[in-house]
C-alpha cells in the first residue's frame, strides 16, 4: 500500500514492520516526528498489539530503556537529534562495546544547514568513535526499506546500528510503499546473565569487549554488503570517473546526471556509509582515475576512500572537501553538485578554483542571503538589490505565552532593584524559554545544552561575578538535566536564583507530555511528577511559586529573592498558551480603546507581543496611529494592561460584557 | 514535465495548508510529488517554507528540496520574506506574490522603512516579467492565493492542469472541513482575481 508520509514516518513504520517491542526517545527536531508517529498507532490500535512507546525524561534515559528490551531479546528503537546523542553518548559508547541480542536501533536526525537551529553536528563521526554500524537512507522510501533493514543488520552482527537521516529526509514527504502494520515477533523476553559481556569490571573485560567490537563491526560490513545496501554502477568509459553519493544527496544526483550528457559516469550510492564497503570500493578502485565524492558536512566518506586509497596504493585524484573543493557548511543545493559534475569531467583546469566556497552554498532559512550563489549578471544585479532590502522575523513568544510573562518580571525586578538586564548575567536554557534572549526582553545572556543554564551560573559566581546571578530553565529541560546542577549548587552553598518556567509541556518541539505535564494528559498507566516536590526533596528552603501574569507577585517575588544569600528557587507556573488555546479555554481577551492609546507604544516595547500592531488610521494621537490588540491572537494574559498608563487597555469578556 | 513549487511567508499564513492541498492534487491526478515543509520557527511568528516538487514521469528521480535558481514558481503571501526568497525563482520564473507586510516589533519600534510592495515588484522584475502581484486579497489569504494560482496555472506552465477550477474545490471540500464555506467563496474570490490579473499581463 502507497501513502504520502514524510521520512520520519517512514522510520516509523519500518520499524513497526520489523516488529519492534519497545520505542523510547526525547522530541528535538528534526527527529520528532518518528516517535510521534509511534505514539499515534500505538494509541489507534485499541485491542490490537502495539509496541511500548515513551517519550523518556531525556535521551539517555530513552537510549538505555531500549538498550534494556533488546539485551532482552526484543527489538528496540531510540529516536534522538544529533544533540540528544551527546547526552545518550556516556551509554553508547559503553553498549558497543556490550553489543545487543536482540535488534537495537538509534535513528539520530541531523540538521545540515541548521534549519532548526542548532550545531551542524555529523552523527556519522560519533558512530565511527562509538564503532556503530551507519545507515544513511536517500528519501523517506528508503528510510523506510532501512529502518526495517537495521534491525537484522543489528542482529546479525549484534550491534547497537545508527540510523542517520537528516532533515531534507527526515521532513520530505513523498509517496511510499509500505505495509503500515504492525508485525509484533512473539519473542520471550529472555537476558543471559554474563557479567563478561554486560558489566565493565577489569581491564581484561573491556580490552575482550574492545575486540569483540571490532569483530562485529567488521560482521556488518560484511552484511551490509551482500544485503547490497549500496550500489555500484558503471558508465559507458569503463568506470575511469566515478561519481560516490551518500545518503540524502543520492536523488539530487540521479537527478543531475539524467538531465545531463553524463552517460560515461559511473556511480556509487552509499546507504551504508559505515564501516566502507570496502569490496565496492575496490572494484572502483580497480578502474578509476577521477572520483567526485559529493556528502554534506564533514568529509566522512571521502576520508574512508582516502585511507582505503592509500591502503591499496591507488594515485587517482579524489575531488572532495580536504581540497577546499566543497564546503563542510550547510547543505549542498543543486548548484553544488552540477559544479562537482562539471569539475570531475573537465578536470584539472578547474580543479585550483575551490568549487564553491562556505556561505555561497544554499543554506539555512534563517540567513537567506547564504543561499545566494553566484550566477548571471542579470540574477547577480537582482539578488544584489535584493541584499539591501532584506527583512528578519525574528522569532518570538507566541501571543498569551507565560514565559514573556517571566521575563517581563525579571527585566522589572532588576530594575526595581537598581540593576538591570545588561549588568546583571542571565543564563539561558534550551527550549522556548531561550526567547528571552530576543527584542524586546534581551534578558539572556548565554545557552549552551540542556541543563547548563544552572551549572553556568554557578561557575559565574564561582569566578567572581558580583551582582546575583539568574538561571532560566524550562520544565522539560529541568527535568532532563537541570536536576544535578541544581544538587550541586546545594550541596556546596552556590549563591544563585533558579527560576524554572513551567509550562507543563515541551512546547518547542511540539507540544509533547514530560513528566511535568498535568495528570490529565499522561498516557495511560504514567502520571505526573511536581517539580516543587524535587526542588524541596533536594534541600532547597528558599522555594516560591509565582505566576507569571500575576506581574506585581512576581516582579515582588523575584526582587526579594535577589536580595538574598544561597540557593534560591522560584517556579513559575502557568500552562503554554498554545496547548490552552487548542482547547479553546479561552474566556476573555484585551481590547485597546483608540480614544485613550497615545501611541506612546509601552505595551509593544515591554511584551512585544504578536497579537499587538499598528493601525495607521484611527484614534485622536498627536500622531493618527494607535496601537491595537488582535482579537483573534489575545488570549487574555493581560501583560499589555500592566504597561499601559493611560487606561487605554480593558478587558472583554468573551460572553460580550466589559469589566 | 517537472515543477519545483517555492511557498514562503509567516507562521499562521496557512502555507502549509496551502502547499499540502497544492501536492495531495498533483499526486491525486498521478504525478510524481516530493513536498518539504519548513515549519519549526511556525509558531512564534518565524519564516515558514513549503517547497513543492512534481513530475508527470512516474519514474523521474529528484530531491525533494529547491535550491537556488530552481523553483520554477515561486508564491510569496508576505513582501519581507518573499524579498528575502528571490534567489530560489529561476530567471524567467512566474512569481505569485501578495501585497501583505508583516513588520516585526523591532522594526515598529524603531520606525525602520519595512520594505513595500512597489520594492518588491521592482526587484523580481529584474529577474522575471511574469509577476502576479495579488494586491487587493481577501482573508484567508491562503485561499486567495489558491485561486489566483489556479486561474494562471495554464499561463505559468503546462500540465498544471490538476489545479483547474473545479479540481481544487474538489480537493478543498474533501480536505478543510472547518469553514469549508468561507475557503471555497475565498477560493472563488482569487481565481476571479487571477483570471483578471491575466487580462492584465
Amino acid at each position: 500500500m502507497k501513502r504520502s508520509i514524510i521520512g520520519n514516518q517512514a522510520v516509523a513504520y519500518g520499524a513497526l514492520a520489523a516488529g519492534i517491542d519497545v520505542a523510547a526517545g526525547y522530541p528535538g527536531t528534526p527527529s520528532s516526528e518518528a516517535l510521534i508517529e509511534l505514539l499515534h498507532f500505538a494509541a489507534a490500535a485499541g485491542g490490537d498489539p502495539a509496541p511500548y512507546v515513551e517519550w523518556s525524561v531525556n535521551e539517555k534515559v530513552a537510549f538505555e530503556l531500549a538498550t534494556g528490551a533488546a539485551w532482552a531479546g526484543k527489538r528496540a528503537l531510540a529516536t534522538m537529534k544529533m544533540s540528544g546523542a551527546n547526552v545518550a553518548s556516556d551509554s553508547i559508547l559503553s553498549v558497543a562495546y556490550s553489543g545487543t541480542k536482540g535488534g537495537l536501533v538509534l535513528y539520530i536526525a541531523d540538521d545540515p544547514g541548521a534549519e532548526a537551529g542548532m550545531p551542524e553536528q555529523d552523527t556519522r563521526l560519533f558512530a565511527q568513535w562509538a564503532g556503530l554500524p551507519v545507515l544513511e537512507p536517500a528519501d523517506p522510501a528508503r528510510a523506510y526499506e532501512l529502518a526495517r533493514y537495521a534491525f537484522e543488520l543489528s542482529e546479525a552482527c549484534e550491534l547497537p546500528v545508527i540510523l542517520r537521516s537528516v532533515t531534507s529526509v527526515a521532513h520530505a514527504k513523498q509517496e511510499v510503499e509500505a505495509e503500515f502494520t504492525y508485525k509484533p515477533l512473539g519473542r520471550q523476553a529472555d537476558f543471559e546473565k554474563n557479567i563478561f559481556r554486560y558489566t565493565k569490571a577489569g581491564a581484561a573485560i573491556c580490552m575482550d569487549q574492545h575486540r569483540d567490537l571490532l569483530q562485529r563491526l567488521q560482521a556488518a560490513q560484511r552484511s551490509a554488503a551482500q544485503a547490497g545496501v549500496n550500489r555500484l554502477q558503471k558508465g559507458t568509459d569503463g568506470g575511469e570517473l566515478f561519481v560516490v553519493a551518500a545518503g540524502a544527496l543520492i536523488p539530487y544526483v540521479r537527478e543531475a546526471l539524467a538531465a545531463g550528457d553524463h552517460g560515461k559516469l559511473s556511480t556509487l550510492f552509499l546507504e551504508s556509509v559505515y564501516p566502507l564497503d570496502t569490496e565496492l570500493a575496490g572494484r572502483m578502485f580497480e578502474t578509476a582515475q577521477r572520483i567526485l565524492v559529493l556528502e554534506e558536512l564533514e568529509p566522512f566518506v571521502e576520508m574512508q576512500l582516502r585511507s582505503e586509497a592509500s591502503r591499496l596504493g591507488w594515485t587517482g585524484t579524489i575531488l572532495g572537501k580536504l581540497d577546499q573543493l566543497f564546503p563542510r557548511v550547510g547543505k549542498y543545493s543543486q548548484e553544488t553538485i552540477g559544479r562537482g559534475l562539471t569539475l570531475l569531467t573537465e578536470g584539472q583546469g578547474e580543479h585550483k578554483r575551490p568549487a564553491v566556497s562556505v556561505g555561497q552554498i544554499h543554506g539555512a532559512s534563517a540567513t537567506p542571503q547564504s543561499a545566494a550563489t553566484p550566477g548571471t549578471a542579470a540574477q547577480t544585479a537582482a539578488d544584489g538589490r535584493q541584499a539591501a532590502l532584506q527583512v528578519k522575523h525574528p522569532i518570538t513568544f507566541c501571543a498569551g505565552c507565560p514565559h514573556r510573562g517571566s521575563f517581563m518580571a525579571i527585566n522589572r525586578a532588576l530594575k526595581k532593584i537598581g540593576l538591570n538586564r545588561d549588568n546583571t548575567v542571565v543564563t539561558g536554557d534550551i527550549g522556548c524559554t531561550i526567547l528571552g534572549m530576543n527584542p524586546p526582553f534581551h534578558t539572556c545572556w548565554t545557552e549552551v545544552s540542556m541543563g547548563s543554564s544552572i551549572g553556568l551560573a554557578q561557575g559565574f559566581y564561582r569566578g567572581g561575578i558580583q551582582n546575583p546571578l539568574i538561571a532560566t530553565i524550562g520544565d522539560s529541560t529541568f527535568f532532563h538535566a537541570g536536576i544535578p546542577p541544581l544538587v550541586n549548587a546545594v550541596q556546596h552553598g552556590a549563591n544563585l536564583l533558579v527560576i524554572i518556567l513551567d509550562n507543563g509541556w515541551t512546547s518547542m518541539t511540539g507540544f509533547q507530555v514530560n513528566p511535568g505535564t498535568s495528570d490529565q494528559f499522561q498516557a495511560q498507566g504514567a502520571r505526573r511528577v511536581e517539580i516543587e516536590g524535587i526542588v524541596r526533596g533536594m534541600g532547597v528552603e528558599n522555594l516560591q511559586v509565582i505566576g507569571p501574569f500575576d506581574q506585581e507577585q512576581s516582579v515582588d517575588k523575584i526582587a526579594e529573592a535577589l536580595q538574598q544569600e544561597g540557593v534560591k528557587v522560584i517556579i513559575s507556573k502557568q500552562e503554554c498558551a498554545l496547548t490552552a488555546a487548542r482547547r479553546e479555554e479561552r474566556t476573555l481577551i484585551y481590547k485597546i480603546d483608540p480614544e485613550k492609546c497615545t501611541f506612546c507604544r509601552s505595551c509593544l516595547r515591554e511584551t512585544g507581543c504578536p497579537a499587538l500592531y499598528v493601525t495607521a488610521n484611527g484614534g485622536k494621537s498627536k500622531h493618527g496611529r494607535v496601537m491595537t490588540i488582535d482579537p483573534e491572537a489575545c488570549t487574555g494574559c493581560g501583560l499589555c494592561f500592566t504597561c499601559c498608563k493611560f487606561d487605554a487597555i480593558s478587558r472583554k469578556h468573551l460572553g460580550g460584557a466589559r469589566s | 514535465m517537472m515543477q519545483s513549487i517555492f511557498l514562503t511567508g509567516l507562521g499562521g499564513q496557512g502555507i502549509i495548508t496551502l502547499a499540502n492541498l497544492i501536492s495531495a492534487r498533483a499526486s491525486e491526478n498521478g504525478l510524481k510529488v516530493t513536498l518539504f515543509n519548513a515549519k519549526g520557527m511556525a509558531q512564534r511568528g518565524g519564516r515558514v517554507t513549503s517547497e513543492i516538487r512534481l513530475s508527470d514521469d512516474p519514474q523521474a528521480v529528484f530531491g525533494a528540496r529547491i535550491s537556488s535558481g530552481i523553483a520554477d514558481i515561486l508564491i510569496g503571501m508576505e513582501i519581507g520574506e518573499t524579498i528575502n526568497s528571490l534567489s530560489y525563482l529561476k530567471e524567467g520564473g512566474a512569481a505569485i506574490a501578495l501585497d501583505y507586510a508583516f513588520v516585526p516589533t523591532t522594526m515598529m519600534l524603531k520606525k525602520e522603512p519595512y520594505p513595500t510592495f512597489e520594492q518588491l515588484t521592482e526587484l523580481y522584475a529584474l529577474k522575471t516579467d511574469r509577476i502576479f502581484a495579488v494586491t487587493d486579497a481577501r482573508h484567508p489569504y491562503n485561499m486567495f492565493l489558491l485561486g489566483v494560482f489556479s486561474a494562471v496555472a495554464p499561463e505559468i506552465a503546462p500540465g498544471l492542469s490538476f489545479l483547474d477550477r473545479a479540481s481544487v474545490e474538489q480537493g478543498i471540500t474533501e480536505k478543510l472541513k472547518r469553514g469549508l464555506q468561507e475557503n471555497l467563496e475565498t477560493f472563488n474570490g482569487g481565481y476571479e482575481h487571477g483570471r483578471s490579473l491575466l487580462q492584465r499581463v
